[in-house]
């Protein structure tokens, strides 16, 4: 066979190029590390998703340290959960698994991009640096309405970045007079513990409380409200910590006006 | 040697040749064109709904009408042109006709009747009179679920595409034996190697339907292995994109070298280039999958090596075309290094439109090589990038190539000069620079993110944040290209049908192709030999593929778990402005 | 004429994309041209283009006459 002499010159310069192409991508996924999805995570049986392990409750959690793991749940046509907050400077990995159809998990403008196909879960780990907003969507066809498919990661600077849940147990009217308590749980979902102040703010009174809660632990407070000192009415409440509120009113009726409790 | 032969047949058409052959072939040329006229009107709708220039259907049906555009294109249109080619090259480098005339009709009904059935069941997402769903996409990803006659319809349609294949083996063993000694022709040569690897790839997608996805639909199975069916669709999804593009570098073997007025650079290497298509095409398709869970990064980098092995072909053929034009540059008068350029027909729409069409696919070969990088695929995968990209190859090195082609093939097949030449050179030129507009926005788009498959791809959260301009900007140049193509289209076909009226039959150019500057006597023997080819190509199929199959099998069961398919609709009710997911399994 | 009118019209298509990508490299650059800029850019290349073509290729009437056919 013959060949012509630019002919096998080029022939060379293609080898070449193509070396050199897988050449640069062995080095993208040896030097900086870049690993594709893999089958790492494992399957999973899609029926079953809300008693799993990891995606029974989605969401995002503390591993420790700088880490923290993301599970979330797609489905026609959202994201479970939708939004996501996680600290600058942290290794995020996410899993990511499909209840029904085919979708994707696109972070926009970054190299979060996976497929999420039912019955099997997709792992990536990623580093944010910079704190910032970025879109969520979805790039797999998944039905009608596959455009209305979003959902929004916030990285937040480190300090101002915590796990806490703060919910609270209230009555919505008391008799003037009689003693009552507002209770609030404080969850902490860091591994660290957790040292801050719960504050309580009711008409003009004001009570604050140091809490120290656990790395995964949680504290029960109670505070004691006095309603002779509110006097009748509606009193709007605000329990504060850090920056996670609750709020809402009490009204405390004088014994007179009573009776109205078909609550 | 196929000149002096060729010299035999001068100044006779090809309709004076084979009159049975052509009527088939023009049949599939008009089927093709047919699934052309349509398939790009909706690509129009797709452009001006998507950038929100002007929204008159329901972004609902969007995905009807995008089903539509997909198969329309990506599958009927191409082979059909392609089923035409081939059998005109067969027959016309064999210089017989094919055995039996009635079983080629056979397969072209057979066809047919495919594409109706897969059409109607795609309709029926629009036309509440058909009770049948498919906005399954031309992936149709399970567990989406198509109504069984879009399964049965593709089936069809590929068996159809099987036999024709069996039509031309035919027809060369038939010829082997009046002439055993004799090389295979170029044109033979690449349409068999072409065959070999479209029945090795569609056997994938033939199992997937036919073991899984058409019983899961007739309720005779209740689970898919959604991973499974869709590694085999990609198994001859991206063999596919081949077998578009092989009746295109065909035409830039054979014909582009005649049109510039000179011969074929190489046949040797010509051979070589299938042969490497042959073995390198389906152990690849993993590359589609890059960013799935449930393969292991050991498969996906295997296919990435395959992957970038397979630029070598198209890198040669680049060699090859180019080389080819020169000599027959020089032949014309050309002189310089480049000036030589200005000695080519330009005047002539054939060539300028495959020109073109060979130019835009070096561009398509830039992206495509980002495409195939593993890992700077999470940037571009399932973006707008991706489009852009595939309507420079299928889209127009493909197309253009093959409305180019048409320019000389329709007169060929029916006798009647083609109706003007000047509308055909504006019309690929047209073509050209709406392909420009609109692929360059669409790569732009998917690098700041901008989602493919997307009837509003507006979001609620977020907005993109283009690296140049604005995403206001990029709309109305994807709607501009979009416009654009679209007079290409109707330039075209007015052309065609006007051709078909024409009365005008006096110059026709006789049926003949490209002789070779280095002919068959200076390649080895062993190209010809099929059957090893054919064992090579199977081996790497199963390497390629064993381990990634039986590790999707063994951690999702050959049948998945439970997964019952789904239509996805929202619901009309106003008063239920809530999604609703309809099950249709029980 | 310098070129055939054939290959003038290929030539003003295929420098359309050299126009659109123009304004995508000059970006990296730092220079971000505006659309009503790459028109007016785009219509200088196409007019010099076709200046360039339909010139003598030197000056004389005779090579016109001969260069234009
Ligand atoms: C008038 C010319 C054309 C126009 C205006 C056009 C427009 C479009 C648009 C806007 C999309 C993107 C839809 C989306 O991502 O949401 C699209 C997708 C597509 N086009 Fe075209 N197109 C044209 C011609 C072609 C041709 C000639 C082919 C192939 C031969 C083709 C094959 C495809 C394919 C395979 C898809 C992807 C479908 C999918 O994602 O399922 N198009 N087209
Ligand atoms: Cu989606
Ligand atoms: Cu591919």
């Amino acid at each position: 066979m013959n060949i012509h002499k630019y002919e096998k010159a080029w022939l060379v310069a293609a080898m070449v190029l193509i070396v050199g192409f897988i050449a640069t991508i062995t080095y993208g996924a040896v030097g900086p590390g870049i690993a594709m999805i893999d089958d790492d995570a494992g399957s999973i049986d899609p029926n079953e998703i809300s008693d799993h392990e990891r995606f029974g409750e989605t969401g995002v959690e503390h591993l420790g340290g700088n880490e923290y793991e993301v599970d979330v749940v797609a489905q026609a046509w959202s994201y479970s959960p939708s939004e996501i907050e996680v600290p600058a400077g942290s290794e995020v990995t996410f899993y990511v698994t499909s209840r029904d159809v085919t979708h994707s998990f696109t972070v926009v403008g970054t190299n979060v991009n996976t497929m999420v196909v039912p019955g099997q879960i997709s792992e990536m780990t990623v580093k944010f640096d910079e704190p910032g907003e970025y879109g969520i969507l979805c790039n797999e066809y998944c039905g009608q309405g596959h455009h209305t498919m979003e959902g929004l990661l916030t990285v937040v600077p480190e300090d101002e970045f915590d796990l806490t849940e703060l919910s609270t147990d209230a009555p919505r009217e008391v008799e003037a007079g009689n003693e009552t308590t507002i209770n609030a749980t404080v969850n902490n979902g860091m591994q660290d513990g957790l040292e801050t102040t719960a504050t309580l703010e009711i008409g003009e009174q004001q009570y604050e409380r140091d809490v120290t809660i656990d790395g995964e632990g949680s504290a029960e407070l109670t505070f004691d409200v006095d309603t002779d000192a509110l006097g009748a009415g509606e009193h709007d409440w605000t329990l504060t910590v850090d920056d996670h509120e609750e709020s809402g009113t009490l009204s405390v009726v004088s014994e007179t006006d009573g009776g109205d409790t078909n609550e | 040697m196929e000149v002096t032969r060729m010299s035999s047949t001068a100044s006779r058409t090809y309709l004076d040749q084979f009159p049975a052959e052509a009527k088939v072939i023009k049949a599939a040329f008009w089927s093709s064109f047919m699934a052309l006229a349509i398939g790009g009107l909706l690509g129009l709708v797709q452009a001006l709904h998507r950038t929100d220039v002007l929204r008159f259907i329901d972004s609902a049906d969007y995905y009807t009408v995008l089903t539509a555009h997909g198969i329309l294109l990506a599958i009927t249109f191409t082979i059909f042109f392609l089923v035409g080619i081939f059998t005109w090259a067969v027959t016309t480098s064999l210089d017989r006709g094919v055995v039996d005339i009635r079983f080629t009709w056979a397969w072209y009904i057979m066809m047919v009747v495919g594409t109706i059935l897969v059409g109607v069941s795609i309709l029926g997402g629009v036309v509440d009179a058909i009770p049948m769903y498919a906005d399954v996409l031309f992936t149709f990803y399970a567990p989406l679920q198509a109504h069984p006659a879009f399964y049965v319809g593709l089936v069809l349609f590929v068996v159809g595409s099987w036999l024709a294949g069996a039509d031309w083996f035919r027809t060369w063993w038939a010829w082997r034996k009046e002439n055993p000694d004799e090389r295979i022709p170029l044109p033979t040569f690449m349409a068999l190697t072409t065959t070999l690897f479209w029945y090795l790839c569609t056997l994938g997608v033939a199992l997937s339907i036919l073991v899984f996805l058409l019983p899961w639909s007739l309720g005779i199975v209740d689970s898919v292995n959604p991973l499974l069916t869709r590694t085999l669709f990609w198994y001859f999804g991206h063999a596919v994109v081949y077998f578009w593009l092989m009746p295109a570098y065909m035409m830039w073997y054979i014909m582009l070298p005649k049109l510039s007025g000179g011969k074929l650079f190489s046949d040797p290497l010509a051979r070589v280039v299938f042969v490497l298509f042959l073995l390198l095409s389906t152990p690849v398709g993993i590359h589609h999958q890059y960013l799935d869970p449930g393969i292991a990064e050991g498969y996906k980098f295997i296919a990435m090596t395959n992957t970038m092995f397979l630029l070598l072909p198209s890198l040669l053929t680049a060699f090859t075309v180019v080389a080819s034009m020169e000599h027959g540059a020089r032949q014309r008068g050309g002189t310089g290094y480049l000036g030589w350029l200005k000695a080519l027909p330009w005047r002539d729409p054939v060539f300028t439109g495959m020109a073109l069409a060979g130019l835009m696919f070096a561009a398509a070969g830039f992206s495509g090589m980002i495409n195939a990088g593993m890992n700077i695929n999470y940037l571009v995968h399932n973006s707008w990038w991706v489009v852009g990209h595939f309507h420079l190859t299928v889209g127009t090195a493909v197309a253009l190539t093959f409305m180019a082609a048409a320019y000389w093939f329709i007169p060929q097949v029916t006798g009647k000069e083609l109706w003007s030449r000047q509308l055909a050179l504006g019309q690929v030129l047209v073509w050209f620079v709406g392909m420009t507009f609109m692929s360059n926005a669409m790569h732009r788009a998917g690098l700041f993110g901008m989602p493919r498959r997307t009837a509003e791809p507006q979001y609620q959260g977020f907005n993109f944040d283009p690296a140049v301009g604005t995403v206001g900007e990029i709309n109305a140049q994807v709607a501009l290209g979009a416009v654009l193509l679209t007079v290409a289209l109707a330039m075209f076909l007015l052309n065609m049908v006007l051709t078909s009226f024409n009365d005008d039959s006096d110059s026709l150019p006789a049926n003949t192709y490209a002789g070779t500057l280095s002919g068959p006597e200076d390649s080895p023997a062993v190209l010809d030999n099929l059957k090893l080819w054919t064992a090579i190509a199977v081996v790497l199929v199963i390497v390629g593929y064993t381990l990634p199959l039986a590790s999707i099998v063994e951690s999702g069961g050959l049948f998945g778990p439970d997964i019952g398919g789904f239509q996805l609709a929202i619901e009309t009710d106003p008063a239920l402005v809530l999604e609703s997911v309809r099950e249709v399994m029980p | 004429m310098r070129i055939s009118k054939g290959a003038l019209l290929v030539v003003i298509a295929v420098l359309i994309p050299f126009v659109v990508e123009f304004r995508t490299a000059l970006s990296w650059f730092g220079i971000e041209l505006s659309v009503l800029e790459s028109l007016v850019l785009g219509g200088a290349a196409i007019l010099a283009v076709v200046l360039w073509a339909v010139w003598p290729p030197n000056g004389n009437a005779e090579a016109e006459l001969s260069g234009s056919r």
